[in-house]
């Protein structure tokens, strides 16, 4: 009897637990989801086909996980052999039967005051094992017992004092956990680190504002009366990057630099903020670098999702990032060195004439904020931003969520102190003389050139997602402002993937800010999509 | 950054809110207000907190130690909104109530009372490993998923509930840790914590195969058993090493917020 307890145990070990082999092949697994952006290549692809093109029109709601929270939703569940793990903002985590959306646990978490941007929002989890973890907006890193949400350590990543906050979601490699940081409002000094997944014990940290004696650190004032402008230079990490096996390199977005909208304090180009960066995942050690927009005043991050793809390119097969960055260009980089292959814009953009040979954007006069005030193309928030674009094997096309609009930046005087505001100034977007528009885009990676767009007239706040059976979910929803005379839209939708052509639509009523996923469960394909403070499934009848 | 305009300005404002009632003194810190507030902790907090305030299935309050933040505001905050995963609850009391019962509370700590446990901390962690209960009980991320996790449990319950719980542990057994029995149709049986039912499914942590649930359609035999799954250890500890393993147990304490100006 003793002999067959342990031998089940040991066979059902393997069954839920989540190994570094397993996230290696994830893309193999598509009735799981195993990571935020579902494989360390970041397609946000799942070769699921169960609901195809032909009855996609018959999707209906499979169940509905209404969370008891007033912050908006931007998770990505994460979905393992029937468990769906999904984080409630600012800080929870609910085990939800991934059939019926039904809760097995949930851990909330008791919040001390915190900092944070806009919003206390969270991107999700990661698992490995028998552990769940979790960034929190207290700027820590927990790690919880899958099967109860028991914690199993709880370590500091940064000082919530200053401005720090975590809410991105980890991603797991190996026998750690990655998690970056956010607080590019609060003049924090950036980073990214990796946590032993046993004992939260940190293995590296890569600053992403490189101190005195770094490479990089020339990019900064180095005298003078701002000479300690890097130690609040900004270049937080607050959304979850990719993980290149073979080159052992992993590839992160780097945000803003701080101030945002006066740069004054930070003269040169502020290393490595709104970069690409590569690091040795073993050691954090940076292999390459690659900065968007050197000496950003317009807030244009770094923090979007870099897709992998080894492609063909011009004749010889190389490892490609495919990116479209907030500032309205898609770039093509080689991943192995961070060489600059293509930049084209994908929405309108007045800030550069072009990116030279070399990758460096060739600026336009009058395009940093003013005094009095300048209105640029893209706005703020960027002609896209963290939510996932997503590349289909299928098509051989990269989608994204596009804004199509421009902003009015103006230039304050920033006063920095520890865990406040330190800004510039707060430009206006959605301007009532021309509101701009959205669109969901098929891009070329190869070229940049448009293949087609689904036009929106809200401005969506979610990613895309594409399947095995060439269809794209996607949203539409911006974020649903009460006081305005018209409500945003909320529309879940599927387009077919070849040509943009709606497929079906639901009104789900709420704040869309996330990213779609899709997972199989009891021999059924469902599809994920937050509103509001709810997590929607759907499945075929 | 990636809000609005509209919205920020109203999370500004909000943090403005909240800071204002930081600032507001305990105007009911007096005596009246100190009886008022004994009166209504006596009804409605003394079941969790005990009478006398020193703890029972919640956390002592003498002990001038408050893990979720110790300003006047803090408690005001944690008595009217409840704290997120703890158990206690948020209340419906109107402003000066709450001021009374923070006032109360208050002088249940203005002389600090920290008993000296009779055991030993250290010989009691030795025990808790040697007599198998972390093999059931997880402490700082090691040991079993079979029984609550005790990581903060000396912040949680007072040593004589924890003494209780060891001798006798069916007394008082959590809804979180009754056990389903399931026979399904096809002639498997499951057994694990009943974590959720509805009308036609349970939800368990399966002894076996963890988290599943199982639909009241497949049942061909279902019971709940309440009775603990823990071994009554009345007879298997002697007197001082009881001692020991309480005062083991009382020493697991939450960490505590930092206030500002404090040392973390």
């Amino acid at each position: 009897m003793k002999s067959l307890v342990i031998g089940t145990l040991a066979a059902t070990a393997l069954f839920g637990q989540v190994t570094y082999e397993r996230l290696l092949k994830a893309p193999s697994e598509p009735n799981n989801w195993m990571t935020y952006s579902g494989s360390y290549q970041s397609w946000r692809y799942s070769s699921l086909d169960q609901i195809n093109r032909q009855n996609v029109a018959n999707l209906k709601v499979a169940w509905v996980q209404q969370m008891p929270t007033s912050h908006r939703i931007e998770a990505t569940p994460i979905v393992v052999d029937g468990i769906m793990y999904v984080t409630e903002p600012p800080s929870n985590v609910f085990a939800l039967d991934a059939a019926t959306g039904r809760p097995y646990w949930h851990y909330k978490r008791s919040l001390p005051a915190y900092n944070v941007c806009c919003d206390a929002v969270n991107r999700g989890v990661a698992v490995m094992g028998d552990r769940v973890f979790l960034g929190t907006v207290d700027a820590h890193l927990v790690a919880l017992n899958a099967k109860t949400g028991a914690v199993l350590w709880d370590v500091e990543v940064a000082d919530r004092k200053t401005g720090y906050s975590v809410t991105g979601a980890p991603l797991v490699v190996k026998d750690m956990v990655i998690t970056g940081v956010a607080g590019g409002e609060y003049g924090v000094r950036g980073f990214l680190d990796a946590y032993d997944i046993k004992t939260g014990k940190r293995r590296w940290r890569f600053n992403t504002v490189p101190g005195p004696g770094e490479k990089g650190h020339e990019t900064w004032p180095t005298s003078g009366p701002h000479a300690n402008s890097w130690k609040q230079g900004g270049g937080p990490t607050w959304v979850t990057g990719s993980f290149d096996p073979e080159l052992n390199l992993l590839i992160w977005g780097v945000g803003n630099p701080s101030p945002d909208w006066n740069a004054d304090v930070r003269e040169g180009d502020n290393l490595y903020t709104d970069s690409a960066i590569a690091l040795d995942v073993d050691t954090g050690q940076l292999k390459w670098h690659y900065q968007f927009v050197p000496h950003d005043a317009n807030d244009w991050d770094a923090v979007q999702v870099p897709v992998l793809v080894d492609g063909d390119w011009q004749g010889k097969p190389r490892k490609l990032i495919y990116w479209a960055h907030r500032g309205g260009f898609y770039y093509v980089l080689d991943r192995a060195t961070g060489e600059f292959l293509l930049g084209k814009p994908f929405a309108k953009q007045t800030w550069a004439k072009e990116i030279d040979a070399k990758g460096r954007p060739v600026r336009l006069p009058n395009t940093a904020p003013t005094v009095e005030g300048n209105v640029i193309w893209p706005g703020v928030q960027g002609a896209t931003n963290w939510y996932s674009p997503s590349y289909s094997p299928l098509t051989s096309l990269f989608y994204l969520t596009v804004w199509e609009n421009k902003g009015w930046y103006l230039k304050g005087e920033p006063k920095y102190t520890p865990g406040n505001r330190y800004v510039g100034s707060v430009p206006d977007i959605d301007m009532s003389d021309d509101q701009g528009y959205g669109a969901i885009r098929a891009l070329n990676p190869k070229t940049g050139a448009l293949v087609w767009e689904h036009r929106t007239q809200t401005k969506p706040w979610s990613g895309v997602m594409t399947t095995g059976s060439n269809i794209l979910f996607g949203a539409n929803g911006g974020w649903l402002n009460r006081s305005a005379r018209e409500d945003g839209e909320a529309y879940f939708f599927a387009l077919d993937a070849e040509n943009g052509k709606e497929l079906w639509r639901i009104n789900l009523g709420g704040t869309m800010s996330s990213n779609p996923m899709t997972y199989m469960v009891n021999g059924k394909q469902m599809v994920t999509m937050a509103a509001g403070s709810a997590v929607f499934t759907f499945a075929l009848p | 950054m990636e809000v609005p305009l509209r919205i920020r300005t109203l999370l500004v404002m909000l943090a403005g809110a909240s800071l204002a009632v930081a600032q507001t003194a305990n105007s009911q810190a007096t005596p009246a207000g100190r009886a008022a507030g004994e009166k209504i902790f006596r009804s409605h907090c003394a079941s969790c907190h005990g009478v006398a305030g020193a703890g029972g299935t919640g956390p002592n309050l003498t002990t001038g130690v408050f893990y979720h933040g110790n300003t006047d505001a803090d408690l005001y905050k944690n008595i009217s909104q409840g704290i997120e995963g703890t158990a206690m609850p948020d209340q419906f009391f109107n402003g000066v109530q709450i001021w009374q019962i923070v006032a109360y509370v208050r002088s249940l700590s203005a002389t600090p009372v920290r008993t000296k446990l009779p055991g030993n901390a250290a010989h009691g962690a030795e025990l808790f490993r040697a007599k198998g209960c972390s093999g059931c009980h997880l402490v700082k991320g090691e040991g079993g998923v079979r029984g609550p996790d005790l990581s903060i449990i000396g912040s949680q319950r007072s040593a004589a509930h924890l003494r209780e719980s060891i001798t006798d542990p069916g007394k008082n057994v959590s809804n979180a840790y009754w056990v389903a029995k399931v026979i399904t149709k096809d002639g498997k049986s499951h057994s694990g914590f009943l974590l959720n039912q509805d009308t036609y499914a349970i939800q368990m942590l399966d002894f076996a195969e963890g988290l599943r649930t199982v639909n009241r359609s497949d049942f061909n035999d279902f019971g709940i058993d309440r009775s603990s799954i823990m071994p009554a250890y009345q007879d298997k500890l002697g007197a001082s090493e009881l001692d020991d393993l309480v005062a083991f147990l009382a020493s697991l304490e939450r960490s505590r917020f930092a206030q500002s100006g404090e040392k973390k």
